[in-house]
């Protein structure tokens, strides 16, 4: 607290005179339009959800109407569709985070005993995170076509079987995995490659000094220091997947059946296809309460790392 | 780090980069591809390596399917979303690095609303428009449904948090020594800001730029529910190439290589910030 404050203290003193703004009202009011901005547009619209969510709101029935207390919430409850949503929403995040920190951890030590090229491949497996899933998830398409898809003609040639990849309903949901695979396994790879180059170089020695085990160095001294990389890396990740919009509305539109319906999908069909505002609305307010929980808990390791940043320096 | 190297694991683990490499590229290689095939080689099995390659898709794209149109909305949109974000952006973030303004809990409820799941504010957002779409002023400041200033806003709005964090991260990296000295000498605050802490800055403002720019350019959701026509990008854009013979492979890899062609050129020269950029800021790459 003290030496935050002491800093600027001593600034303020100096040329008080002159400025006739205290250090605090300055930093107020740099912070002002852009905390306005945020505010009116967090608050705003969350107010309104909130509101929309203790009324009856059919789009097609009269737009926003009387209050019906907490009917809406109890059909949350009762309501089969949603937890189905967050059954699949829930299978998507475990299997797609498991697969893209592995793959991405794996390609990262794989590059990081590079040699020659490193940069080269870097920049070509980049590539993914650049484009937008909306667009390249279009693309996509084409490749996981059953008659013309490049995908099947190659498992073909290696005599292996030809899945219907997004058409079939055991199999659409791990079609969108696979392609938020490829989007966002470089990122984990991108991160955790840093991680491993910014390690010191002490530890290791003294443990080569040792004689200990590549397993063992691996396990007591890398994956611990990589650990709060790491983890960040998988909060983002989470955090992402459990709110998956994107790739689902152009790859499988939510089909074939409900079988790829996330929650976010769900959200998107009740509100603006059924236009059931109010009940859409509900589901709204339940997942940001979901996520903002979670949130809090995720990030105040990297807040915290953050505060004592501003401290020290 | 300084193991031996084996032959035989090395040979391994360059057959295994080579297979990474192919899965992460090869999408990005058959659009391209794709796009500069003549219709006769793209519904085909099996899928054709060779053939002449021709432009027809892309002037389908633009000429039949006015692609160009789409390009500008998203030019217009994110240039000017990109600009309010890093102004407003800056200075915030240097209020936070310098002065620690709400002792970190600001901050943190600023990161937080970057965690609000975009769908679960979209269905307000687009209420919202849609009233004041309706009214005098949301006519002027064109903030009604399909129209620029309603995306422009929204972008605003949510990539501040990250731009801010971001942000925080590089004007940290500035010593203060520099400002003190310049305040010392008599500079107003809002003098040192301006000649030694900005254009200190510069680099990584441009950085949060790029990033910014990056992150409307490829937005959908918003675009999708906030726009029909008039006010469309690129990403909604290339789903009117849905059409009720099917889907135009040959214009949307055309269309999709277009959209994609100036984000990828982007990244590529953002590389040594991507890390940075890509976590908030956290971790420094």
């Amino acid at each position: 607290m003290a030496n935050v404050l002491g800093v600027s203290h001593t600034s303020d003193m100096v040329v008080r005179s002159k400025a006739g703004m205290s250090d605090r009202t300055f930093s107020i009011l740099l912070v002002a339009p852009a905390l306005a901005v945020i505010l009116v547009f967090a608050i705003l619209p969350l107010v309104y959800a909130l509101d929309v969510s203790f009324r009856f709101a059919d789009l097609t029935r009269g737009g926003i109407r009387e209050y019906v207390g907490l009917d809406n919430y109890r059909r949350v409850f009762s309501d089969s569709n949603f937890w189905t949503a967050g059954w699949i929403t829930l299978k998507f995040t475990v299997v797609a985070v498991t697969l893209q920190m592995t793959l991405g951890v794996g390609i990262a030590f794989l590059l990081h005993g590079m040699t020659v090229g490193k940069g080269l491949v870097r920049s070509l497996i980049i590539l993914p995170l650049a484009t937008s899933a909306a667009v390249t998830g279009l693309f996509w398409r084409y490749l996981y076509d059953t008659q013309f898809g490049v995908l099947n003609w190659i498992l073909g040639s290696f005599g292996l079987p030809e899945p219907n990849w997004l058409g079939d309903y055991t199999i659409a949901l791990w079609s969108v995995v696979i392609f938020d695979v490829w989007q966002w396994t470089p990122f984990v790879a991108l991160i955790a490659l840093a991680g491993l180059q910014a390690l010191p170089r002490e530890p290791f020695e003294a443990a080569e000094l040792d004689g200990a085990s590549s397993w063992r160095v691996l396990r007591t001294l890398t994956f611990p220091l990589l650990k709060p990389v790491l983890f960040l890396v998988l909060v983002l990740r989470t955090i992402d997947c459990v709110r998956l919009y994107d790739a689902v509305a152009v790859l499988t539109r939510g089909g074939p059946g409900t079988s790829t319906e996330t929650m976010t999908f769900y959200l998107y069909r009740t509100g603006l296809k059924l236009f059931r505002m109010d009940y859409a609305s509900t589901m709204a307010i339940f997942f940001l309460y979901v996520m903002l929980v979670a949130a809090i808990f995720a990030l105040t390791p990297l807040l915290k790392q953050f505060t004592d940043r501003a401290k020290e320096a | 780090m300084h193991e031996k190297r084996s032959l035989p694991l090395e040979v391994l683990r360059y057959g295994l980069i080579v297979l990474v490499i192919g899965f992460f590229v090869f999408p990005i290689f058959w659009m391209v591809l794709t796009s500069l095939k003549p219709d006769d080689a793209i519904m085909v099995s099996p899928p054709r390596f060779l053939f002449t390659p021709t432009l027809e898709n892309y002037r389908h794209a633009i000429e039949d399917k006015n692609f160009l149109f789409y390009i500008r909305n998203t030019l217009i949109i994110s240039v000017i979303s990109t600009v309010f974000v890093v102004i407003l952006g800056s200075l915030a973030a240097y209020s936070f690095a310098r002065y620690n303004v709400g002792d970190g809990h600001l901050l943190f409820f600023i990161l937080s609303t970057k965690m609000m799941p975009a769908i679960a504010v979209i269905l307000p957002f687009f209420l919202i428009f849609r009233e004041v779409g309706k009214t005098g002023f949301g006519q002027f400041m064109h903030l009604g449904l399909d129209q620029h200033g309603a995306l422009i806003l929204s972008y605003v709005v949510f990539n501040l948090p990250f731009a801010i964090w971001l942000l925080v991260s590089f004007f940290q990296d500035i010593p203060r020594e520099l400002e003190h000295s310049a305040r010392l000498d008599g500079l107003s605050r809002l003098k040192v800001l301006r000649k030694v802490t900005l254009p200190l800055a510069a680099p990584g403002i441009a950085v949060t730029a790029v990033f910014t720019l990056i992150f409307c350019w490829n937005e959908f959701l918003f675009a999708y529910i906030l726009t029909r026509k008039t006010a469309s990008t690129v990403t909604v854009g290339v789903e009117s190439f849905f059409t009720l013979q099917g889907i135009l492979w040959g214009p949307v890899a055309a269309a999709a290589t277009i959209a994609v062609a100036p984000m990828l050129v982007f990244v590529l020269a953002m590389q040594r910030y991507m890390v940075r950029g890509l976590t908030f800021g956290a971790v420094r790459g």
